[in-house]
């Protein structure tokens, strides 16, 4: 199922849901130093001197990466949503 | 590695983006955002970078790019193309050259890196940047032309925030770019600018593209490949859209036909150009003819008046299914009237198959507007899928227009910063360019769906608490009406038909109108509101053309709500009248036809209302047509109360205004005269108060004003009850009848009789 929600306040993320696991994905065009990180259950962007946090939902493995300005986090469990 | 070739989502088109599956990812070890190549059979190579694959493609080895990169690859869609991981570096340094025409003022740069950055570029390939609205917005498309003058480091460079970005002295058209830019176009119109057509696309293509790629298959299959695809629809749906789109993605020859162009005053002139243009097209094959406005030079040969059209239908029969081999040559033709072409051209050999284009859904509608929007700057508080939801009946071209006039609401506000005087603009003003929620709101108002322009009303502004009282009415309407088209699953589970019609019946001055309004607004549907002696026309046949149009109308554009006020005037009982040439009679049967005949109204609703329903056919009021009666009583103390609520909700009134008791002394009073009694009490006071206020000081006292129980009184005395003894009778009579006519009506004592 693809489908589409707003994370971070308001960056448009697309949600593929595959088998086993569940990925968000939104192009955010290259920002050049932007990180992302998982910490406690919160994911964490960094671009510039911004900064985004997204709650995870508990008890779920998660990654997060940001590639070329893709920006994507995958949940091992693809019942799972982010709110 | 090898995959195939699939188009993109229209979401994700137009950034050089790549969908690959998730098993080619991992063999391939990409991860989301890597840079790949792609190859076409041609040696063509395109850059992009990877996107989640969709979930539905797992395994198959699928990559999805849009249009843009398939013209770069030089492939077409169920094409291979080999996909390798790339390694580009980001550029430090890219020169631009804009196209001669373009003139803009001050520094563009940081707004095309904003526009490129992500993408990858090589020099000399022409790139299209949408530079928001500006001086261009009259060019076809909102895309702007670059050309790639030069990058360091040299090769397949990707634009970045660091990027530093020069526009060159030379326009785009001077510069000669590298080898790989040779006879390279950006394509017109790719699948991914087509929304919302997904089923109808599929069944081109497959009639289209695979014959004249394929060939060999339907020789496998002893079978000759299709000859022509008939696309009908209502106008503005995209049947040349799509046309053009198969044509440029096939990349086969391609030649249009436009009804007048080929007509000619010379005798057999017109014939002549028609088999040059076949000529042509079977020289060059493949090739696709497409026929836009068909019927125009293919009527009913019947019907038609002049020798010419006769003889040109005649050749057009002949060269699409003649003695002579036509060859790898596809006719598309397009037309909104299918049923005005001769019926020989509407068989297999010619026309194999007819597509119909009807009016997009909802998803449709999103899809479109989502391609319209592609290229604009939208603020981020628009929600399209809002939009894509209230725009009932809207075709491609009405969205198209919707997007278009909101881009220009959002010009008109930056027009005083314009400098129209001078001959360049205002790079930072282009930057600024945004458009608003309000631009589309704005926009929203003016637009109109196409399909519905004639019958079109505005939907009125009132909800259900506007209506007082009448509780169990409004939730027998809400069941008949709204709970069909929000519950589908519901009725599809219970195997339930939704009702037909509803006759909404009453003493006048009940609400029966103002009901009818309420739902038009609440159900979310088109409105169409007939006023019956309207459709009454003097030629024989005419009126009841007028009943068929109604209804074919409410059927395109369903979910529709069609409103009869009064149907008494156009539905009376038949065989008792004479004189009128039985145009009564006949619009009875009509409408009979059309409520309940062989063709299904599907999602299509009728309300009638009527004060007089002994008036009316009794065949009308039978089940399955308007099956449901509901009743509109007059009020008794409650709803009166109620009524009081919502008639004087927004006045000023005094704290000694009792409404339980004024509820309780106007007995016989229906929410037409209770308005008038607010009315009244109102005017009573406005009238006391400027008699009694110096005219200056008006503004600063009428925030003192109220309205007491005196002024009630007073308005009480002008106002009488309009229903009398008379009324009552007849009502208590029409109602009996009523009752045993139905046998549904058994809860009729909760729904409450005309008087308690």
């Amino acid at each position: 199922m693809n489908s589409e929600r707003t994370l971070f306040g308001d960056v448009p993320f697309r949600r593929f849901e595959y088998d086993d696991h569940v990925v968000f994905a939104a192009d955010v065009g290259p920002v050049d130093d932007a990180s992302v990180d998982i910490v406690d259950g919160t994911i964490i962007v960094v671009a510039g001197d911004d900064q985004y946090e997204q709650e995870l939902p508990a008890g779920v493995d998660a990654r997060a990466f940001i590639n070329h300005g893709v920006l994507t986090i995958e949940l091992s469990d693809p019942e799972e949503e982010i709110r | 590695m090898k995959l195939t070739v699939k188009p993109l989502k229209q979401k994700d088109a137009g950034r050089g983006l790549a969908a690959i599956d998730r098993g080619a990812m991992d063999e391939m070890g990409l991860e989301n955002g890597d840079y790949i190549v792609l190859e076409g059979r041609q040696g063509n190579r395109a850059v992009a970078r990877v996107w989640p694959g969709y979930p539905e493609d797992t395994g198959d080895g699928i990559v999805r790019i849009d249009g843009q990169l398939r013209q770069e690859a030089g492939v077409g869609i169920d094409d291979s193309v080999s996909v390798e991981k790339a390694d580009v570096n980001p550029a430090t340094h890219v020169t631009v050259a804009l196209p001669q025409n373009l003139r803009v003022r001050g520094n563009v740069g940081p707004m095309i890196r904003n526009n490129l950055s992500g993408q990858a570029v090589t020099q000399g390939q022409t790139v299209p940047v949408s530079f928001g609205l500006g001086p261009l917005s009259s060019m076809s498309g909102q895309k702007i032309p670059l050309k790639i003058a030069e990058t360091e480091p040299s090769g397949t460079v990707v634009v970045t925030d660091s990027t530093e970005i020069q526009v060159s002295e030379k326009p785009a058209e001077q510069i000669r770019g590298g080898e790989a830019a040779e006879g390279r176009e950006t394509p017109d119109v790719t699948y991914e600018d087509i929304g919302g057509l997904d089923g109808e696309l599929e069944q081109v293509r497959e009639m289209i593209e695979l014959p004249m790629r394929h060939p060999e298959l339907f020789q496998q299959l002893g079978i000759e490949p299709p000859k022509g695809v008939l696309l009908h629809g209502p106008p503005g749906t995209g049947k040349t859209l799509m046309a053009k789109a198969v044509a440029n993605e096939i990349d086969a020859y391609f030649t249009t036909i436009s009804g007048p162009e080929i007509m000619s005053k010379y005798y057999g002139e017109s014939e002549e150009q028609l088999r040059d243009i076949f000529d042509e097209a079977s020289e060059n094959a493949p090739a696709i003819v497409f026929i836009d406005e068909i019927d125009s030079i293919a009527p009913k040969r019947g019907e038609t008046q002049g020798d010419v059209e006769r003889r040109v239908v005649a050749q057009l029969l002949s060269l699409m299914d003649g003695l002579e081999e036509r060859g790898q040559v596809i006719v598309i033709g397009a037309t909104n009237r299918v049923d005005a072409i001769d019926p020989a051209l509407r068989r297999g050999g010619r026309f194999d198959r007819e597509i119909e284009i009807g009016v997009p859904d909802k998803d449709g509608r999103k899809e479109i507007l989502q391609v319209h929007t592609r290229g604009m700057p939208l603020s981020e508080k628009i929600d399209l899928e809002e939009y894509a939801e209230n725009t009932h009946g809207f075709v491609g071209a009405d969205l198209a227009s919707l997007t278009k006039e909101s881009a220009m609401n959002a010009l008109r506000r930056i027009r005083p910063e314009l400098d129209l005087e001078s001959d360049e603009i205002d790079a930072e003003v282009l930057e600024h360019l945004e458009i608003t929620d309000e631009d589309f709101k704005e926009a929203k108002k003016g637009i109109e769906p196409s399909a519905l322009r004639e019958v079109f009303v505005e939907v009125p502004d009132i909800t259900w608490a506007d209506v007082g009282g009448l509780e169990d009415t409004k939730e027998r309407l809400r069941e008949t009406i709204q709970w069909p088209l929000e519950y589908g699953s519901v009725f599809e589970a219970m195997d339930l038909d939704a009702a037909k019609g509803v006759l909404l019946y009453g003493p006048p001055g009940t609400g029966k109108t103002l009901l009818a309004k309420a739902v038009a607004n609440e159900a979310d549907s088109n409105f169409i509101s007939v006023k019956g002696p309207e459709l009454l026309n003097k030629f024989v046949g005419e009126s009841e053309k007028g009943v068929r149009e109604v209804f074919s109308k409410a059927r395109e554009n369903a979910p529709t709500v069609v409103f009869f006020d009064e149907i008494d005037s156009i539905a009376t009982e038949r065989g008792t009248r004479s004189g009128d040439s039985g145009v009564g009679e006949r619009m009875v049967s009509q409408l009979l036809t059309e409520l309940d005949g062989i063709e299904e109204m599907e999602d299509v609703v009728v309300i009638a209302t009527s004060n007089r329903p002994d008036l009316i056919d009794s065949a009308l009021l039978r089940p399955g047509r308007l099956d449901r009666h509901v009743h509109v009583p007059v009020p008794d103390e409650e709803a009166r109360r109620a009524i009081f609520d919502v008639h004087t909700r927004d006045k000023p009134l005094a704290d000694d205004v009792d409404l339980d008791r004024l509820a309780r002394r106007t007995e016989g009073y229906v929410g037409a005269d209770i308005e008038a009694v607010a009315r009244e009490a109102s005017m009573a006071a406005t009238r006391e108060f400027i008699a009694s206020v110096d005219p200056e000081d008006i503004d600063d006292t009428v925030g003192n004003v109220r309205v007491t129980m005196d002024h009630f009184e007073q308005a009480l005395d002008e106002v009488n009850a309009s229903v009398t003894q008379e009324t009552r009778d007849r009502y208590e009579q029409i109602e009996e009848q009523f009752q045993r006519n139905e046998p549904g009506m058994a809860d009729e004592d909760r729904v409450g009789r005309t008087f308690q």
